[in-house]
């Protein structure tokens, strides 16, 4: 047990004041959907790694945890998207170039990158659930030869909910990935592949000890994914999972993001499968 | 450890010579039946004999409303809150109460050490005093006795009226330093206090219980009865989860960041934009309370979460007992156990 006397003052930390980062670019990518791009102040980084999320904050309205949605690799600057379903969210739809957003972090458990080297990343994308994801794509892509296959399966609702359609048609084309699309509910242009994302799980050709599956989407889809892998035979170990959870503060204590024992905030949002199984209220 | 005789009637000049060391904080009266943990400011105000405040004294070191930092909507910039390190004395807390601060120390101080917490905490010295258990209180069931002494500066026994004053700091020594109203003596052991309520098994059989407790039937017929007000968590000393709004003022320039503490029993607590609700049912919130005193924090720590104030109990309108829970899930595991060893 951590004991008062145990704790200098110089350890204790001021944990909920906001870094001013100015917006950069700002796009909205589909009727829902607002891509940001942001810099931190004098010259900083912010120093995370993939599925790794943030506190944005506008004065006023509040916090709310946004995952981080360009690579480590990229310098200088870190991207986000945010989908506007709650009152932060919708108020920061009208940020623009220029404006400042509030930025705690980074927090959290991200995909563990050192156990992810020379493998096959087969990353499993749910609707927004390719914002955090497209992070960890971006840095395979600009660390392409220290990984194996990269294999994106990323299923929309509809055609014009697909996030980030300039780079899927970029990956599309590059001989190195292998992506697969899917939507629910197809329109009259759509010529791809129709059906949830499960579907598209059975005809993979995956070599099993050496594929590594990131998985990110809505909480219903989880375990469907996770039985489809398990039945390609995938061992549990070699599945991550990005959860959602209402991560408040960040830092492990307001107590909201709880799964069973576990602070999503702190011990995720990324976990092994295996960490998770034993949890009831995770999937 | 030096054990001094004190009399009743010259506690108030004992509380008057500690406000030479800062603020003192004792238990007040509040209405008829309600006692509360405030700044003294006439010693003889003091309440010496109560059996619980209804809100515990975590009040002093994580406020119910904080402001943690004040914004111009204007500038869109914000300025720091200085939270003032001022030397307090809690007086005539009890050992309950005192063990509840050990566990907060270590929620709020583990991972990343909060300041605002340290802050008010660094400063705090107690002096503890010895209570009758009521028909609530059961510490004595999670291991901790009415004279546990960990944590206190100085503490009170009351021995036929009058009290032993135990000197178990130095921080303690340095706050009888001119006060003459006290002789040395032998410490005595008070017999005869006794709790009424009490969990059947040593909380060390507790986790164990809880291993196999997740899917009792127990939690819904708790459910069905909870009102869902939040009131346990509320009073709970060892609770500590809190939520984050921002107040503007009606100036519209100008407002504040706040937290307030929350409740992991009120209905919204788990729930994320876009509606999802990842503790919907009043069933898991009842059982993830029940949980976070008994298994999660303590399969880490070894001890219970629950100090066995009995507040949870005494101030819960559809009259759920704590105590109650555990035993009937203690009862339900004995069950379960003679229908696990005899084979028909």
């Amino acid at each position: 047990m951590k004991r008062l006397q145990d704790v200098e003052h110089h350890e204790t930390e001021d944990l909920y004041y906001p870094t001013m980062c100015k917006v950069t670019g700002a796009k909205q990518i589909t009727e829902m959907e607002k891509w940001y791009e942001l810099e931190m102040p004098e010259g900083q980084s912010l120093g995370h790694g993939p599925g790794q999320f943030v506190e944005v904050s506008a004065f006023g309205i509040g916090e709310a945890p946004i995952s981080i949605s360009s690579s480590p690799s990229k310098n200088g600057k870190f991207e986000l998207c945010i989908r506007q379903v709650g009152t932060l969210t919708n108020v920061l739809k009208n940020y623009e170039t220029g404006d400042m957003m509030g930025i705690r972090g980074p927090f959290g458990k991200g995909f563990p990158m050192e156990k992810l080297f020379g493998k096959d990343i087969l990353v499993v994308a749910g609707g927004i659930g390719l914002v955090p994801l497209r992070s960890l794509i971006n840095y395979v892509l600009d660390n392409r030869k220290d990984f194996g296959r990269l294999i994106i399966l990323y299923g929309a609702k509809t055609p014009s909910e697909l996030l980030f359609t300039d780079e899927l048609e970029t990956w599309k084309d590059r001989d190195d990935v292998e992506l697969h699309v899917t939507v629910d509910q197809p329109d009259e242009t759509w010529k791809g592949n129709t059906g949830v994302i499960t579907t598209l799980i059975p005809s993979l050709d995956l070599k099993l000890n050496t594929t590594i599956a990131a998985i990110t989407g809505p909480p219903v889809m989880y375990k469907f994914v996770v039985m489809s892998l398990k039945s390609k035979q995938l061992p549990d170990d070699q599945i991550y999972l990005s959860l959602e959870r209402r991560m408040k503060c960040g830092v492990g204590k307001c107590g909201h993001c709880q799964i069973n024992g576990v602070y999503c905030c702190q011990d995720g949002p990324v976990f092994n499968y295996v960490d998770i199984k034993p949890l009831e209220e995770a999937l | 450890m030096e054990c001094f005789s004190l009399l009743r009637s010259d506690v108030p000049a004992l509380i008057d010579h500690l406000r030479d060391f800062g603020e003192v904080i004792a238990p007040h009266g509040k209405g008829d039946v309600s006692y509360s943990f405030e700044v003294v400011r006439d010693s003889s105000d003091v309440v010496l004999d109560y059996n619980r405040t209804l809100l515990p004294l975590k009040k002093m070191f994580l406020p119910p409303v904080e402001k943690l930092m004040g914004f111009s909507l204007k500038n869109e910039s914000f300025e720091q809150v200085e939270v003032a390190i001022a030397p307090r004395v809690f007086f005539g807390v009890h050992s309950y109460e005192m063990q509840s601060i050990l566990r907060l120390d270590h929620s709020m101080l583990s991972g990343s050490a909060e300041s605002n917490y340290f802050k008010r905490r660094q400063s705090s010295r107690f002096l503890g005093i010895s209570f009758e258990p009521d028909e609530f209180h059961f510490s004595e069931s999670v291991g901790i006795v009415i004279e546990e002494m960990e944590g206190f500066d100085l503490f009170l026994n009351e021995v036929d009226g009058d009290f032993q004053l135990y000197v178990l700091t130095d921080n303690g020594q340095e706050m009888l330093n001119g006060f003459d109203k006290i002789n040395l003596t032998e410490p005595e052991i008070v017999e005869g206090r006794h709790f009424k309520k009490k969990i059947r098994y040593h909380y060390n059989r507790l986790p164990r219980v809880f291993q196999y407790a997740y899917h009792s039937d127990v939690w819904a017929d708790v459910a069905s009865r909870c009102v869902g007000c939040g009131a346990c968590t509320l009073t709970c000393p060892t609770c500590f989860c809190f939520d984050v709004h921002d107040h503007v003022e009606v100036t519209a320039e100008d407002g504040m960041r706040q937290r307030s503490w929350d409740s992991c029993m009120l209905s919204t607590f788990a729930e994320v934009a876009g509606g999802e609700n990842f503790r919907e049912k009043t069933i898991n919130r009842t059982r993830h309370r029940l949980f976070r005193k008994f298994k999660y924090i303590t399969d880490e720590e070894g001890l219970p979460w629950c100090v066995g104030c009995g507040r949870c109990t005494a101030f819960c309108p559809a009259g759920i007992s704590m105590p109650d829970i555990v035993n009937e899930l203690i009862q339900e595991d004995e069950k379960a156990q003679y229908h696990r060893t005899v084979r028909v």
